[in-house]
């Protein structure tokens, strides 16, 4: 589910599961979390993008609605805040292309990369509520990125917006106008890091990190906000109707 | 030999220009000292409400004088830090004062150099100007600046500026937020920059200052801790043999 290939100094992983537009279940993320701390040992800059005709469409919702216990939203809940912090610890750079949709839990994982770039016309947001599920989880490393306006309307509006507005409000930092642009435009940035000397980039990430970090330590709150609401009614009655 | 700034006050508007055209303006120790005098000087007696800072010659700010944290040039490894030190004061200092600060980009406004721009309340360039944090590429860290950045342009985009490194454009600057206002070409700059400031200084002094105290209380620009460690970590990173060697190279060429 997830493929990793070394070029240079360059780790390119990939969300791979494009039949279902690399929705995310539960071991795909433990999975990406391994993947991601074993190659900031064995490359200088990380790529993360998608296979198939999206990014990521966020958690796979049929997997949801089929554990009307919710342990399956929970444990997706989770793994999705522990992959946005160990991309946020790593000591190497982080750069995400979004090709398609990020969506949801997939929009999430833009939080905890350091550079971020689109396709004009992708889709990005965060449309959970309608699920009856909180994207409380996503909201620290989220305001420890971009403006106060824009999160609060993102994070409580279910609309999805294009990958040009995104680089608007500073969700994404840079667009490429054709889909198919995208992983050669996220290498190339990443090859850029690649040859500066490492020490310069390492120092300036860790104290980034350190200057956020008064925001960024509420991503536990934001997490347990999440997690508090799984399994409710509402939740499961909304998630069932999906599938009717 | 010329004076390192040149402060001149006419009416409600003050213009600190840092004079070191030669050398585009870097910072050396003189030019920071000279600067904190002036600073001080507005700080106490000044009535103007508006301070331009800006650059002679072609470029507004080059950034740290490199050669003098070069320790192979000067056989002192202690320099770099007084100088980062140093900077870190007076970033405080400006963000302080009680006259709204309009930063002028005449040209080239580089690290340390465009990292006093976002310490100013407001900045004014032209398209062809150029800005940047090619700290990075010379392998040190622009710690004492990061927090101005951030403040400046959000974390997100400060991210991906610092980490990014080399120049961009006065247009691409304006694009993520680092200029404020822009003008056509450098012919445009100086009355795009009166009229601001004298916009600026129909402002009451007293509702001009209560109000950026508060910005700085809201943003908390008035942490001092974060920006004088900065000044040590950015130190000790640029005393590493290969940001030296990045130097070295960089000067020689």
């Amino acid at each position: 589910m997830i493929q990793v290939e070394y070029q240079d100094q360059i780790a390119i992983v990939s969300l791979n599961r494009p039949d279902k537009r690399n929705a995310l279940v539960p071991a795909m993320l433990e999975q990406l979390d391994r993947e991601l701390k074993d190659c900031a040992h064995k490359a200088r800059a990380v790529v993360l993008v998608g296979k198939g005709k999206s990014f990521c469409a966020g958690f796979d919702l049929k997997m949801c609605a089929d554990d009307p216990g919710g342990e399956t939203m929970r444990s997706l809940l989770s793994g999705l805040s522990t992959v946005v912090r160990t991309m946020r610890a790593m000591e190497i750079p982080v750069v995400l292309g979004v090709h398609g949709a990020a969506v949801a839990g997939g929009c999430a994982l833009l939080g905890g990369a350091d550079i971020v770039v689109a396709d004009a016309q992708a889709k990005l947001g965060y449309p959970v509520v309608k699920i009856g599920v909180s994207p409380a989880v996503s909201a620290a490393f989220m305001m420890a990125s971009i403006a106060a306006g824009p999160v609060r309307t993102r994070l409580l509006d279910t609309e999805l917006i294009s990958g040009r507005d995104a680089l608007r409000i500073g969700l994404v930092h840079e667009v490429v106008e054709q889909p198919a642009d995208l992983r050669k435009r996220t290498t190339e940035i990443a090859q850029t890091l690649t040859r500066k000397p490492g020490l310069g980039i390492q120092a300036t990430k860790a104290w980034l990190n350190e200057i956020t970090q008064p925001m960024t330590n509420n991503a536990q709150r934001g997490l347990e906000a999440s997690l508090a609401l799984t399994g409710s009614p509402e939740e499961q009655e909304r998630l069932a109707k999906l599938w009717k | 030999m010329d004076q390192p700034v040149l402060l001149e006050t006419n009416g409600l508007i003050a213009t600190l220009t840092i004079n070191r055209p030669n050398a585009r303006n870097a910072m050396s120790i003189e030019i920071l000292d000279a600067m904190h005098k002036a600073i001080d000087e507005l700080a106490a007696t000044s009535t103007a409400s508006v301070l331009i800072l800006t650059g002679a010659g072609k470029a507004f700010c080059a950034g740290m004088d490199l050669k003098a944290v070069l320790i192979e040039l000067s056989g002192d490894a202690s320099v770099g830090e007084e100088l980062l030190t140093n900077l870190a004061k007076l970033t405080l200092k400006i963000r302080n004062l009680h006259q709204i600060v309009v930063a002028s980009v005449n040209g080239a406004a580089i690290g340390g150099g465009c990292g006093l721009t976002c310490v100013c309340d407001v900045t004014v360039s032209h398209k062809d100007a150029t800005l940047g944090f090619p700290e990075v590429d010379l392998g040190i860290c622009p710690a004492v600046i990061a927090p101005w950045v951030v403040k400046k342009l959000g974390a997100g985009k400060a991210r991906k500026a610092m980490l990014m490194g080399g120049v961009m454009s006065g247009i691409e600057a304006f694009d993520i937020g680092l200029v404020d206002h822009l003008a056509e070409d450098r012919n445009g700059l100086d009355e795009l920059t009166h009229t601001l400031a004298s916009r600026l200084a129909t402002g009451g002094p007293k509702a001009l200052s209560a109000t950026k105290k508060l910005l700085n209380e809201l943003d908390g620009s008035l942490e001092e801790t974060m920006v004088l460690k900065g000044a040590k970590l950015s130190a000790s990173v640029l005393a590493t043999p290969e940001a030296q060697k990045a130097l070295a190279s960089r000067l020689k060429r």
